[in-house]
């Protein structure tokens, strides 16, 4: 298997600000990466050096095993970018932006073809492309780079917090695009922060934290780090029982809920408890990224953020 | 009542710094032009041959005003009123849009609209701004020249008559706002609406009818069209009559009252002509970078070319009239030489003068392409350009090459116009090597500015738009100024306008000519070449 994204001790300082701090990752050909981590960890900073517009500190960052400053025109055929937040030129219309950044990624040599799948493209996105780029809410702003994206066929896809202004019917169109691509061979990398989003789509995860990565692996080596928290209506009969649940941590009982979690992994065994218990109300959450970082880098959070607050 | 103050509050504080440099500069300018008359004009024969040449060629009172006696005073009026009143519409307009549509398309009118101040209120506060902005700037210029020691009465007519006209323009702008979807398009027929008013005022004391005398003017009917034209006919430091400022008012009053009946019946965000869909594909221009680099700079380079092409038709149709004035009034003649230096005759040293305005234009169209990069690395979109194939060295390359046509653009369209004017003068051949020389002239100092430009984008990035406009805009005082406001000889050597060759035939000097290009070029390339190293810097 080929390395499509490779870091090596990436730092990168802003003045006195550290964005990166020794940043190691990897990212292979065919996989879609979920590229976690709360706002400010270094996730955008980390695409824009990848992309070869900003340039590390120290370290070393490969694209496709080159350097991407010094051969980011020639990698750039091969990519295909949606920024975070994306900007559009207010006086230009949604479809001549699209048509535009094709042309400057070299996609239209075929134009028959092209015309084909920016039209499936607007219709499944449900974007009308007559609107001048300054009338487009964020939602529709992000539709636009993401139509640009997929309308031309590329190796690498960075996406950098796409779905954040779609609407959920819109997610589901997006996943579908991303299974389309990685089905054609196409690697993503996807960063996000929340985690339910890469978890339906990715194959592995780096979570990223104050320009580190904390963890790395597939999913469901991730899993054990996850806690899922189950709650149902307090029946005061039943307390004792409640208290006897295997692999029940952080028990509370509240306002007539009771509420504890349990190791992901582990949520299968409790079923049976709750069957027998005959519990009303239940809920099971799946854990959230802040959930993750609260639970296992609590301690190490609190000094971050009196710095950052500082 | 405390909603409402609030809303001004809110926009006085905003606009506090915007608004006192209009102010303050319309307030300078009238002190300043004043102040400088009466140095330089203080003969009374002087001011007779000028009001007798201006009437006599009419060209000359399209840019000022109706003559109206040589008095200080209304000598003053005459020259100042209508670029005052146009700098105070332009204020007006500008404000009326900015606090209602430009607020509405970006959001932060739903924002308040949603509060108990509704959708009506912040609308009332924004008329209430503008007019109070109207008064003061009017205050302001009665005082500047009170100060000067002109007569109170006509000082505070004038001061009435800018405040009247400003409010109708106020209500203009208001009115666009609610045409228009965007504050864009509200902005532009504002602007349109402005120049408008102030061509037609021209247009009529160009037309008018001259006392025997030749120092008094009754203007013909397209002034009465024109709030300006009206705030003309208060005869300010003369008639003092301010029952014709009545008209400009009660077109304020009214379209300001339909203002409201629009608003209170149209939807937040929606506009009385709906927003045009645009094309659904890109043409041709937006297949290549340069391709996008030049569609980003087009709109400015059409306002700068009808500049040049403005000036380029005076240069050349003014000419004769200044050879004339210059014949009988020596110092005239004294000033024209001593701005351009060298050994030109008259007629050559006034092409002189008004080329070195079209370089000032075209370095200035040069400069906002550097800035239209700085635009786009700021906003984001020359990110997603470069996360194209285009490598960084080519993006700013081709930016060069726009700035290097913009002006060739300008200075080649302003040199053409002035051949129109030449072909009619008395020695047509002369004028015309004149001409072309004059705009070639002019080529080398806008490459240093538009090589400064994109240094300073390349390593101070933050810096380019503010620095960008300061280098032009003091270069361009201090070598077309810097000779008649006696400055010193290095300081005016510092401004590369000042270095510009000026036409005299075969004896044309054309040695500074070629050191600016050699160090334009060289700041061009070095700043393209710098490219290799420098980061996208967004934001800021």
């Amino acid at each position: 298997m080929t390395t499509v994204i490779s870091t090596r001790g990436l730092v990168k300082r802003f003045g006195r600000t550290i964005a990166l701090d020794g940043l190691d990752f990897g990212v292979q050909a065919g996989e879609i990466h979920g590229f976690l981590g709360p706002n400010g960890a270094g996730k955008s900073t980390t695409i824009r050096i990848l992309l070869g517009l900003a340039r590390a500190s120290e370290g070393e960052a490969t694209l496709f095993g080159r350097d991407p400053w010094t051969d980011a025109a020639e990698l750039h055929r091969r990519v295909a970018y949606v920024p975070g937040d994306v900007a559009l030129w207010p006086n230009f219309t949604g479809g001549e932006a699209i048509d535009l950044l094709t042309r400057l990624r070299g996609g239209m040599t075929d134009k028959g073809a092209y015309r084909e799948r920016k039209e499936r493209l607007l219709e499944v996105f449900q974007l009308d492309p007559r609107k001048k780029g300054r009338a487009y809410s964020k939602g529709n702003r992000q539709k636009v780079a993401l139509v640009a994206a997929f309308a031309t066929p590329a190796e690498l896809y960075v996406l950098d917090e796409p779905t954040s202004g779609l609407d959920p019917l819109m997610e589901q169109v997006f996943n579908r695009e991303i299974d389309r691509v990685a089905r054609n061979g196409a690697t993503v990398l996807l960063s996000s922060h929340i985690l339910s989003e890469v978890e339906a789509l990715c194959d592995r995860v780096t979570i990223i934290r104050a320009g580190k990565v904390v963890e790395s692996g597939t999913l469901a080596q991730l899993r054990h780090l996850t806690r899922t928290e189950i709650a149902f209506v307090h029946d005061p009969a039943r307390e004792a029982d409640v208290a006897a649940i295997p692999n029940a941590h952080d028990l509370v009982i509240d306002e007539g809920r009771v509420r504890f979690t349990v190791d992901s992994d582990a949520v299968a065994g409790v079923l049976p408890d709750l069957g027998r218990l005959d519990v009303q109300g239940l809920t099971v959450s799946p854990p959230s990224l802040e959930d993750l970082f609260l639970r296992h880098y609590g301690d190490e959070l609190a000094p971050v953020e009196a710095e950052a607050q500082a | 009542m405390t909603l409402l103050l609030a809303l001004l509050r809110q926009r006085l504080r905003r606009d506090r710094l915007q608004l006192a440099l209009w102010i303050v500069g319309t307030g300078l300018l009238a002190f300043a032009a004043v102040s400088a008359v009466s140095d330089t004009l203080a003969d009374e024969q002087d001011r007779r041959e000028i009001l007798g040449v201006a009437i006599a060629t009419r060209t000359i009172l399209v840019f000022r005003g109706t003559p109206n006696g040589i008095e200080d005073g209304a000598f003053a009026f005459f020259l100042l009123f209508a670029w005052l009143s146009l700098m105070g519409g332009l204020m007006s307009t500008f404000l009326a849009v900015r606090h209602t549509r430009m607020d509405e398309e970006q959001g932060r009118t739903e924002l308040v609209a949603a509060t108990p101040a509704a959708r009506i209120l912040p609308t009332v506060a924004t008329v209430v701004h503008g007019v109070l902005a109207n008064v003061v700037l009017g205050l302001a210029v009665a005082l500047a020249w009170i100060a000067l020691g002109l007569d109170v009465a006509g000082s505070l007519v004038t001061g009435a008559a800018l405040a009247a006209t400003g409010i109708a323009f106020l209500a203009f702008g208001l009115f666009a706002a609610q045409l228009f979807r965007t504050s864009r398009g509200a902005n532009g027929l504002s602007v349109a609406f402005v120049l408008a008013a102030y061509l037609l005022r021209g247009v009529g004391d160009a037309a008018g009818t001259p006392s025997e005398d030749l120092l008094h003017l009754t203007p013909a009917w397209p002034s009465w069209l024109s709030p300006i034209g009206y705030g003309q006919f208060t005869g300010a430091f003369a008639e003092n009559d301010l029952r014709p400022l009545l008209l400009p008012l009660a077109f304020g009053i009214v379209v300001i009252a339909l203002v409201f009946v629009l608003q209170s019946v149209r939807d937040q965000g929606a506009s009385l002509l709906p927003g045009r869909a645009g094309r659904a594909t890109a043409g041709p221009t937006l297949s290549s970078s340069f391709g996008l680099a030049w569609r980003l700079n087009t709109s400015s380079l059409l306002a700068w070319t009808v500049g040049g092409i403005v000036t380029g038709l005076l240069a050349t149709s003014l000419s004769s009239v200044v050879n004339q004035l210059a014949g009988e009034t020596p110092q005239v003649a004294e000033i024209l030489r001593s701005a351009v230096g060298g050994d030109a005759t008259i007629e050559q040293a006034f092409v002189a003068t008004f080329y070195g305005v079209v370089g000032i234009l075209a370095a200035c169209c040069a400069v906002q392409v550097g800035i239209r990069a700085r635009q786009e690395e700021a906003h984001g979109t020359a990110e997603q350009v470069l996360a194209t194939r285009v490598p960084r060295v080519r993006w700013l390359l081709e930016y060069w090459l726009v700035g290097i046509i913009v002006i060739v653009t300008v200075l080649a369209v302003a040199g053409l116009s002035g051949l129109l004017g030449a072909a009619r003068s008395d020695d047509p051949e002369t004028m015309m090597t004149d001409v072309i020389q004059a705009a070639a002239a002019q080529l080398p100092a806008c490459l240093v500015f538009l090589g400064l430009t994109l240094l300073v984008f390349v390593f101070a990035p933050r810096a380019t738009v503010p620095l960008g406009w300061a280098l032009v805009g003091a270069a361009a005082v201090v070598g077309t100024f810097g000779p008649i406001l006696q400055m010193p000889a290095w300081v005016v050597d510092l401004s590369p306008f000042a270095h510009s060759p000026v036409p005299a035939g075969d004896d044309t000097d054309w040695s500074g000519g070629f050191w600016m290009l050699a160090i334009g070029l060289a700041a061009g390339a070095a700043a393209v070449w710098s490219m290799r190293r420098r980061e996208l810097a967004s934001g800021g």
